[in-house]
């Protein structure tokens, strides 16, 4: 939808080796759409910022390094150079079994024994810079190898998995994958909901029946009739 | 639709005037409000299908359009193309699509999974408000089955919602064990603690589990964790779907996807093939601006239909009530229903309540389109809408926006605006399918060795969904799919494989006289400038 009321000030932008012009206020995204470039790949939620697909290099007039960001969240500046950066293949070197992690006291160990070189992070501080919610990911890989699993994973509460932090890491820490071990670790481990738990009770004995003839579960009007019909 | 309103600064003064506006309940009868203002019911909304085995059934015209085109392929184009042979192809890497991968492949099948973005980018990932399950001791399964066919207006099958609801807790449990966290009430503990629940619109009883406002994303992180671990998966990003083959006798027997990095087609042959490509929003019906992410295009809807699958309640859309009006740039993003399960009100441009907030998402968004008809909106930039009222709740209940509705807050913030002193701008947004594919309990189609998950199945909701059934429902149906594919694979190796449903569909086009230049499914919208058609005619 294009908005008439906005300022028409032209932005010019330069935008995976594109030259393209934008009016003010519509996000990255939005200007590489209204270009007529095609779009498809780095998209998802369309500006929600939740799926964390739409990864770009951001480099501003008179910056010298560029930045990360998310297209949909980010808007158009004038002068801006910008790059989509490709989406990660789905390799994985890191590899657990949470079924398997059946023993809660070798829990921790397995943080080690899964991702080894968290304990070697050498606090460049590449991940923090890159995450585009603005995660403290380098403490949560830090409190993540001294085993403190709980803390770690708190920090990692809002990451949408665009894994900037996982291509900024020099030491391949993968902390986006470290990050969501750790909570998942801690759901699976330790979640035990107590009316969860009664009301799965319950069903097992058969304590929890479906009725599919209570007047509750029909309509009003067949209802009556059936009333009606009644012997 | 013609939309007036309130000039924005004047509203806010009527707002802050009467601010905390009384309740009021909706002055005109519910059927009448549906029947005036409800989308799916304005003249010219609907047609009717000529053609395929939902023939005479109402649909959305631009649906339609879809699901009586044409292939984008003929035989020619599978001629010596690569293919991938598995036991199980899953079409479609939102919540659904992993859960039966999941599922199907730890019951000892091979698994390609085609997803036609990334895996994990889905409307899943977007849910925010939160998953039904009768858990708390003064519910009850029957409660739940009751709620859903009340709020669908008697029009599900029960035996879908009756495996739906039966199977909630445990779906619960399953997501724990996948390593999801739930909210957990306050000072609850995590050992034997109790869950956080909300009251969903239209049920009778607290049942809606959360995480924060953004569920969708937790439950997305575990699974999209959880299938990149699992052996036996094959994950194909960027693999959207083209065709579903089929062999002499009308068997689903794979796919035909196409490979975007490569730019051509690849055939995934298959013994049994789970579609669970969600629902149709980016087709904007009427107009609308939609909650949907960017692939959701009816494709898997489009691709059953011409291999023979019947469709029901498919004239059935739900228009969440709180999308966002403005600013622009965010038409149709969601406002978590969060917020008002939680206590905010809405208020017209003359600073007044004017239906009760939660009722079934369709009464409150007809109830809102009226207020925008009738000239009792806000208007704002060329933007119609009315208020949803966060910083009264703020006030009622302070740090709510900080420590529950930490989306909604973010949201405001990208907007350009404080949500504990300034309202928000919202109108009705396209959300979700209510019908879709004919299933049975166990994810079957009448197609032998098709079947579907998600949001492409219909005869769960009825004509209406209840908030928190959808994420529920791609758990419970995406476990039961993947279990009967890993069963239904091995009644049928795919042998003679082709098109060959295609020469009769073509031949029902021409008999009904509709074109066969028009091709689907759409992959893309149109906005994406990039059509299928003309590029696998470019590569040919």
């Amino acid at each position: 939808m294009i908005d008439c009321s906005t300022s028409s000030k032209e932005i010019h932008l330069s935008f995976d080796g594109h030259s393209i012009q934008a009016t003010q206020g519509i996000s990255l995204l939005e200007a590489w759409i209204k270009a007529g470039l095609p779009l498809t790949e780095n998209v998802g939620c369309m500006g929600q910022g939740v799926c964390g697909a739409c990864r770009v290099l951001v480099r501003r007039p008179g910056e010298r390094l560029g930045g990360t960001a998310l297209a949909c969240e980010t808007l158009v500046e004038d002068g801006m150079q910008v790059a989509f950066i490709d989406h990660f293949p789905a390799h994985r070197s890191h590899v657990y079994d949470l079924h398997a992690l059946t023993n809660s006291w070798a829990a921790i160990d397995q943080i080690d024994n899964v991702f080894p070189e968290a304990k070697h992070c050498r606090h460049c501080s590449g991940c923090d810079r890159a995450c585009p919610k603005g995660i403290e990911v380098e403490r949560m890989v830090n409190l993540a190898a001294q085993g403190q699993a709980a803390a770690a994973g708190a920090l990692f509460d809002r990451c949408v998995l665009c894994n900037l932090c996982v291509a900024a890491c020099p030491e391949h820490i993968d902390p986006a994958h470290l990050g969501q071990f750790v909570r998942r670790m801690n759901a699976s481990f330790t979640l035990r909901p107590s009316d969860l738990i009664m009301r799965l009770h319950e069903i097992e004995i058969g304590r929890q029946p479906i009725d599919f003839g209570t007047p509750g579960a029909n309509p009003p009007l067949s209802a009556s009739i059936a009333k009606e019909n009644a012997p | 639709m013609n939309a007036t309103g309130v000039a924005h600064a004047k509203a806010l003064e009527a707002w802050r005037s009467t601010s905390p506006a009384p309740a009021q309940q909706l002055n005109l009868p519910v059927q009448d409000l549906l029947t005036r203002f409800h989308p799916d019911r304005q003249p010219g909304a609907m047609v009717t299908l000529q053609v395929g085995p939902s023939a005479g059934q109402q649909c959305p015209a631009a649906l339609a359009a879809l699901l009586q085109a044409d292939s984008l392929l003929e035989d020619v184009d599978i001629a010596g193309v690569p293919y991938l042979d598995a036991d199980v192809l899953i079409i479609g890497g939102g919540g659904a699509g992993c859960v039966a991968a999941l599922t199907a492949a730890r019951a000892g099948a091979r698994v390609l999974l085609a997803t036609k973005l990334r895996l994990g980018d889905s409307n899943t990932v977007m849910a925010e408000g939160g998953i039904q399950a009768a858990v708390g001791a003064e519910d009850s399964l029957q409660r739940h089955f009751e709620d859903t066919l009340r709020t669908g207006h008697f029009a599900a099958d029960k035996a879908l919602v009756s495996a739906l609801v039966s199977e909630g807790p445990e779906a619960i449990r399953w997501l724990i064990q996948e390593g999801m966290s739930f909210d957990l009430d306050e000072n609850s503990q995590q050992m034997g603690g109790t869950l956080r629940r909300k009251k969903a619109a239209g049920a009778t009883a607290a049942r809606l589990l959360s995480y924060r406002d953004f569920i969708g994303l937790e439950l997305m992180r575990a699974l999209r964790e959880a299938v990149l671990l699992q052996s036996g998966i094959t994950l194909l990003d960027r693999h959207p779907a083209l065709e579903l083959l089929s062999d002499e006798r009308g068997r689903c027997s794979g796919a035909v996807l196409h490979d975007l990095a490569r730019g051509r087609a690849v055939l995934a042959r298959t013994g049994a093939t789970v579609l669970a490509t969600g629902g149709a929003g980016r087709l904007h019906f009427s107009g609308f601006p939609t909650s949907n992410h960017y692939g959701a295009t009816a494709d898997g809807l489009v691709l059953a239909y011409r291999l023979g699958a019947p469709l029901r309640e498919m004239d059935s859309f739900q228009y969440h009530p709180t999308g966002t009006a403005w600013p622009v740039h965010m038409a149709g993003t969601l406002v978590s229903e969060a917020a008002r399960s939680s206590g905010a009100f809405l208020v017209n441009g003359k600073g007044e309540r004017f239906v009760d907030e939660l009722q079934p998402r369709d009464v409150v968004a007809s109830a809102i389109l009226r207020e925008m008809a009738e000239g009792r909106g806000v208007m704002r930039a060329g933007q119609v809408g009315v208020f949803l009222d966060t910083p009264t709740l703020e006030k009622s209940k302070p740090g709510i926006l900080a420590n529950h509705l930490i989306t909604l807050q973010e949201l405001a913030h990208r907007s350009g605006f404080d949500p504990t002193q300034e309202p928000f701008l919202v109108r009705p947004t396209l959300h979700y399918q209510n019908g879709g594919v004919v299933i049975d309990p166990q994810g079957r189609t009448p197609v032998p060795g098709l079947l579907c998950a998600g949001e492409i199945t219909g005869g769960l909701h009825g004509r209406n969904r209840m908030m928190g059934n959808a994420l529920l429902e791609l758990v419970v149906f995406g476990r039961h799919a993947g279990a009967a594919a890993a069963i239904d694979m091995r009644i049928q190796r795919p042998h003679n494989v082709g098109l060959t449903h295609l020469a009769p569909w073509r031949r029902s086009l021409i008999d009904r006289g509709l074109p066969l230049n028009h091709k689907s499914p759409m992959i893309f919208p149109p906005y994406g400038n990039f059509d299928m058609a003309t590029s696998r005619g470019k590569a040919a």
